[in-house]
């Protein structure tokens, strides 16, 4: 990606294969690469609906898979709306990936405790496939997932899928409970107070809304996790991607090329990072 | 060492009609009050201001259009030779090279330019009320990044060259005499009128903290000074439009995959605002802050360039009359 002789800003094409519905305002787009196309888990792309728009979006599928890959897009605002609309056989615009994806080589022989929300879940995902992957090396692996409703929650199948996996283990919130809602109630981080850490040999990854990003690190430091093993994804406006539009500054990072991982103490003194 | 070659005014007037042809040349004419690069004809040469601090707009508009298709491949134009460039100019481009000429991530638009153009630079033997480069470790003449530099002294141009696309031009500048006049030192005359200017801007800007001080005075700074003057900002974004190292763009899209890179200002709401409705630099006091904290310490480290050359082009600019010089002696008062 990116070398001298190539244009920085023309997008490949993609075809749009599959959209599965995963909540009102969430789909996932399966989308087949007319070139070759890999990525790491946590980078992201620039995705262009033609003559529309271009937004960012980490893949959540795994990267081992490299015939196609998804997408999972909330609809928030011009491009996404209209990308909601899209059907099979749709034809859009790919650039990257980019950015500084999880180092999952740093995860190796530690337990990973993962706090996520809403569609922040998409890039956590892509994650689990690697992780699932390499779970011979690993210790333990939490997710904590919140949605705002039981209908709001993403990748149903996935849940029961990694609670099957030996060392995988899900916990589900919703912030506003339905009669048939079985598991917790209340915001993701509540779940923290219900998974047990060996500490010593535990990181902390953590996607989703700022607000939940915000309180959720501030939970995950009384715990006791220390700064530089809490992993954010800083997700903002990454216009280009390249690290030049300027967009996506946060403080002097640009999160585009410095991150979107994080860990919380790179980030910590910079202005306004919530 | 560079060589400084000595040619009646007449000459030189002479050497760049005879340029026209292969080159569009640009030189700040003066317009009314306003000195600004016009693309040179032959009834213009004798117009040219030389030694005069500054044209209104900084050397990045060559390079970065305010708007460019970046998806279409640019068609080949006419080289271009830039006459009359101020070193605070010059300087900035030490920080866009970086920016857009970087190993990774080249923008080729960027690099045609700059590889299509010859910059001849050009002494400030005046100062202009808000010039401040020597505040910032620059001297008032060419000295960084210029392929030829020129100076008028005494009805005589003095030029040097300074990289190989300059030296390529000397030779057929020279080549309109024979004999001309050749010097391993600046002429006398010229360094005392050049000490004078950087003397004349010290004292001028006697009070003004330095770079590194500018820096740690802002890192450290209390809200209120910036909640004080952001009061007056009306977020019209002409600070960062002017400014020779802002770089920030927009991308709008275009059927056929196509975008169009547009120039953009952080200082405008909602710059940063994301699709879900976040904005970190919602408060136009935040924004405001966040274009000093560029300036004086994000892009400097980040490219070990120095990103506010003292041009004060911002100060002209502001319709608020935001001095931003006020702010930085009031800072470290």
């Amino acid at each position: 990606m990116g070398t001298k002789s190539e244009n920085i800003y023309k997008p490949f094409k993609v075809t749009l294969e599959k959209v599965i519905e995963e909540s009102p305002l969430i789909k996932t787009f399966v989308f087949v690469p007319e070139r070759e196309f890999s990525f790491k888990t946590g980078e992201f792309i620039e995705l262009t609906l033609d003559g529309i728009g271009e937004a960012p979006f980490t893949p959540s599928s795994s990267p081992l898979v490299t015939e196609r890959f998804d997408v999972t897009i909330m609809k928030a605002g011009y491009v996404t709306e209209k990308m909601h609309k899209l059907e099979p056989g749709a034809v859009l615009g790919v650039r990257g990936p980019y950015g500084r994806g999880y180092p999952i080589e740093e995860f190796v022989d530690k337990e990973i405790l993962i706090l996520s929300g809403g569609c922040g879940l998409a890039p956590i995902r892509s994650l689990l496939y690697m992780l699932i992957d390499m779970k011979d090396k690993l210790r333990k692996v939490t997710l904590c997932y919140g949605s705002k409703t039981p209908e709001d929650c993403i990748y149903k199948p996935l849940f029961s899928e990694l609670n099957k996996i030996e060392k995988f283990s899900t916990l589900r919130t919703v912030d506003f409970t339905d009669p048939y809602w079985e598991e917790h109630v209340g915001v993701a981080t509540v779940l923290l107070d219900h998974v047990e850490v060996d500490l010593p040999n535990a990181v902390a990854v953590v996607c989703g809304p700022p607000i939940m990003m915000k309180y959720g690190t501030f939970k995950l430091l009384e715990m006791g996790f220390p700064e530089n093993l809490i992993y954010l994804s800083m997700e903002k406006n990454m216009s280009c991607g390249l690290g030049k539009c300027g967009r996506c500054m946060l403080g002097g990072y640009f999160v585009c090329r410095d991150g979107p991982v994080f860990t919380y103490d790179e980030i910590k003194d910079q202005p306004h990072i919530w | 060492m560079a060589s400084y070659y000595q040619l009646e005014k007449t000459a030189w007037d002479k050497a760049l009609t005879s340029l026209l042809g292969s080159f569009r040349v640009f030189a700040p004419i003066l317009k009314g009050k306003t000195l600004d690069y016009e693309l040179i004809k032959e009834e213009h040469i004798p117009q040219i201001v030389y030694n005069t601090p500054k044209p209104v707009v900084p050397l990045k508009t060559f390079f970065l259009p305010v708007k460019e298709n970046v998806v279409v491949e640019p068609e080949a134009e006419k080289p271009v030779i830039i006459l009359g460039v101020p070193a605070c100019d010059l300087s900035a481009i030490d920080l866009l090279d970086k920016f857009y000429m970087a190993e990774e991530y080249h923008d080729h638009y960027y690099e045609k330019r700059r590889k299509n153009s010859v910059l001849i630079g050009s002494d400030c033997h005046s100062t202009n009320k808000h010039c401040h480069c020597t505040s910032y470790g620059l001297n008032p003449y060419p000295e960084n990044n210029q392929d030829i530099s020129i100076s008028m002294l005494n009805g005589h141009a003095i030029i040097s060259a300074f990289s190989p696309k300059g030296e390529a031009l000397m030779v057929r500048i020279l080549d309109i005499e024979s004999d001309v006049p050749t010097f391993d030192e600046l002429p006398v005359g010229l360094s005392e009128i050049r000490l004078n200017v950087k003397r004349e801007l010290e004292k001028a800007n006697r009070l003004l903290p330095n770079y590194q001080e500018t820096t740690d005075a802002v890192i450290n700074s209390d809200r209120a000074i910036w909640e004080k003057y952001a009061k007056a900002c009306v977020s019209c974004g002409a600070c960062a439009t002017i400014c020779p190292t802002c770089t920030c763009f927009l991308l709008i899209d275009r059927p056929g995959f196509e975008k169009v890179r547009q120039l953009d200002a952080c200082q405008y709401p909602g710059f940063e605002r994301t699709a879900g409705g976040e904005d970190p630099l919602k408060e136009l006091e935040y924004r405001f802050k966040n274009r000093y904290m560029c300036k004086y310490l994000y892009r400097p480290e980040k490219f070990d360039a120095i990103a506010c050359t003292g041009c004060g082009r911002c100060i002209e600019a502001c319709i608020a009359k935001i001095n931003k010089n006020e702010l930085l002696v009031e800072l470290t008062k």
